[in-house]
């Protein structure tokens, strides 16, 4: 698909995005792909890491920003920093494992040694090296920016451009919300990751309330057989009262919390397990109210944390207890790590409820993801055949209310979250 | 018949319960390859944990993420699952074919037996064919001229890396 030329104008791939419509080929083509990892992921800014990934100095973990390896190291001096994760001599990754502890990193091919701060500290015999041999300006190659909200830390490989806060905008108020089901609003990563790929586009990694009672009939099926009633499909139809909404700059969210009731030892439409009515889930409902000032809103906060299903364009979802990261690795070729976000000061039985209610819907053998993946491979497959190029993204497109400040409202499967989404998509694709 | 005939048929011989734990298998590995849940289900224990470790192949797992950790409730949930419409990751259903293998069979507490074995696992589905390695370990408990599963742990070679579509039984 060539960049488009609209009126003597360069457009660049942004004509691919027509008012309630899309053209499969920002799915299918990897000449676009290599564009999108140029123009999004190796320019705006994404989620790296959790604070809670790198707690002590020292700490490191290995992450990726597109196709590119990164060492997120926290240094002896306990500032947390990123790196490219390339020897400067010949180009070997010097950080093997996902995590762990060290002082140092050491390339394995010739002995070149950083410290987890970056500078190069130490080369095997260097007589052989000339007079003009810099070793201060060959350490580890910093991120150009790197930069934290609440613990999550974003990266940016442009020099200059919006700084976090901006980049985030409206989106910053549910990563708030999302820690509030903590007494300390803290979450912490340290209950491993669930890995998992699909031979499909990273943009299917999307948000959308239109796909639930058929992708994911089983799910419902099973919440009607828990709770001996019908409410959960009641959720996402076009008479619910729940929404999409579009936040602005392709950070968009699904809101359901209008269909759910917190109560302790209550079930829940949510997807995260109820409240237990033990020792621990009536400790766990003191503490939040003593962070929070009453019951009712210790209530308020669960349901708004659990209820949190945000994307923050492009690479990261909150959803439930998830934090989700999206890799991208070629038009049709995706890795997506769940982290399960335990939480911080809380009985252990609250977060042990948390994993458990985790795996039940996502993992590659959970009861709701492998059926998105299952529809996103089919996706991929059925867009080769583009005799007919556009997709229909058109739903609730005059109905949605475009509210004073800028963000829009729909119903609950209306497709306003993949038009703010590639609204973004096509402004940096520009 | 002497005291000692009557003692061998309530505790049979190490030989006689390896025979046995290895129909147990075959007989399992049967039911999962031919997608036939609910047999498969009448096999567990209503104690029964099934589990299947995330990252790492040991751990805490009330505090880590794992794959599958199923009580007898949840296993109930995953073959109604797989046995309702709509359970589209296994429709159509993964062609399997697995063998069982290296087993280790010891006597155990409470006439609990441990049993640790290999597995490898052809999976076919969608044009693509997979191959699953695993050690299993397992706690069964005599039932008659069988057994009941109390634990069966699958530790998947490849827990640490992203993987496919895994809502067959492992």
């Amino acid at each position: 698909m060539p960049v488009a030329i609209v009126e003597g104008q360069d457009v660049g791939y942004s004509s691919l995005i027509g008012e309630g419509r899309v053209h499969s080929a920002i799915f299918t083509d990897q000449s676009i792909f290599e564009a999108e990892l140029e123009r999004i992921f190796y320019t705006y800014w994404v989620f790296l890491a959790h604070e809670s990934e790198v707690p002590e100095p020292g700490d490191y973990c290995r992450k990726s920003i597109g196709r590119y390896s990164i060492v997120v190291a926290r240094g002896t001096d306990g500032v947390v920093r990123a790196f490219f994760n390339r020897c400067r001599h010949r180009g070997t990754m010097v950080c093997r494992y996902e995590h762990g502890n060290a002082e140092f990193f050491r390339c394995p091919y010739h002995g070149w040694t950083y410290s987890n701060r970056g500078p190069l500290i130490g080369v095997p015999f260097p007589s052989r090296y000339g007079v003009d041999f810099e070793k201060e300006k060959l350490g580890l190659v910093p991120i150009a920016r790197l930069d934290q909200y609440r613990g999550f830390y974003f990266a940016s490989l442009a020099d200059d451009g919006p700084g976090l806060t901006e980049h985030l905008g409206r989106a910053a108020t549910y990563i708030d919300m999302f820690l509030q089901a903590s007494p300390t609003e803290k979450v912490e990563l340290r209950a491993g990751a669930s890995k998992s790929n699909f031979h499909g586009n990273w943009k299917f990694v999307g948000m959308d309330g239109y796909h639930v009672n058929f992708t994911h009939k089983t799910v419902q099926d099973l919440q009607v057989r828990r709770t001996g009633n019908a409410e959960s499909l009641k959720s996402n139809s076009d008479r619910a009262p729940n929404l999409t909404v579009d936040l602005g700059g392709g950070h968009c969210r699904l809101d359901l919390s209008l269909t759910d009731r917190v109560e302790i030892g209550k079930a829940t439409s949510s997807l995260i397990g109820e409240i237990p009515d033990t020792d621990a889930g009536h400790e766990y409902l003191a503490l939040m109210a003593e962070r929070w000032g009453s019951e009712a809103e210790a209530y308020e906060k669960i349901r708004g944390s659990r209820d949190v299903h945000l994307h923050v364009w492009p690479n990261l979802q909150l959803i439930g207890s998830e934090v989700r990261v999206i890799r991208p690795l070629s038009s049709s070729y995706t890795e997506v790590f769940g982290y399960p976000a335990l939480l911080g000061d809380v009985p252990d039985e609250i977060n042990e409820r948390r994993l458990r209610g985790y795996e039940w819907f996502n993992g590659v053998a959970g009861f709701g993801t492998p059926d998105d993946r299952e529809v996103f491979e089919r996706n991929q497959l059925g867009l080769q055949a583009d005799k007919e190029p556009w997709m229909v993204l058109s739903r609730g497109l005059t109905q949605a209310e475009v509210q004073a400040d800028g963000v829009v409202v729909g119903n609950i499967t209306d497709e306003v979250t993949q038009r703010s989404q590639l609204g973004q998509w096509a402004k940096a694709m520009r | 018949m002497g005291e000692g005939d009557a003692m061998s048929a309530v505790a049979p011989s190490l030989g006689e319960l390896r025979d046995q734990v290895s129909a147990f298998l075959v007989a399992e590995s049967e039911l999962m390859d031919q997608h036939r849940y609910d047999d498969w289900l009448e096999l567990w224990s209503a104690d029964g944990i099934y589990w299947v470790p995330c990252n790492e192949d040991d751990y805490d797992p009330r505090q880590h993420v794992s794959i599958i950790y199923d009580d007898y409730g949840r296993l109930q949930e995953r073959c109604f699952r797989l046995n309702s419409a709509g359970a589209h990751s296994q429709d159509p259903p993964s062609r399997l074919c697995r063998i069982i293998g290296n087993q280790q069979v010891s006597p155990g507490s409470a006439g609990h037996v441990q049993v640790r074995a290999n597995m490898i696992l052809v999976e076919v589905r969608s044009g693509e064919k997979n191959t699953y390695g695993a050690r299993l370990e397992y706690e069964l408990q005599p039932d008659g001229d069988s057994f009941k599963i109390r634990q069966k742990k699958v530790i998947l070679l490849d827990n640490d890396e992203p993987l496919g579509n895994l809502t067959f039984l492992l």
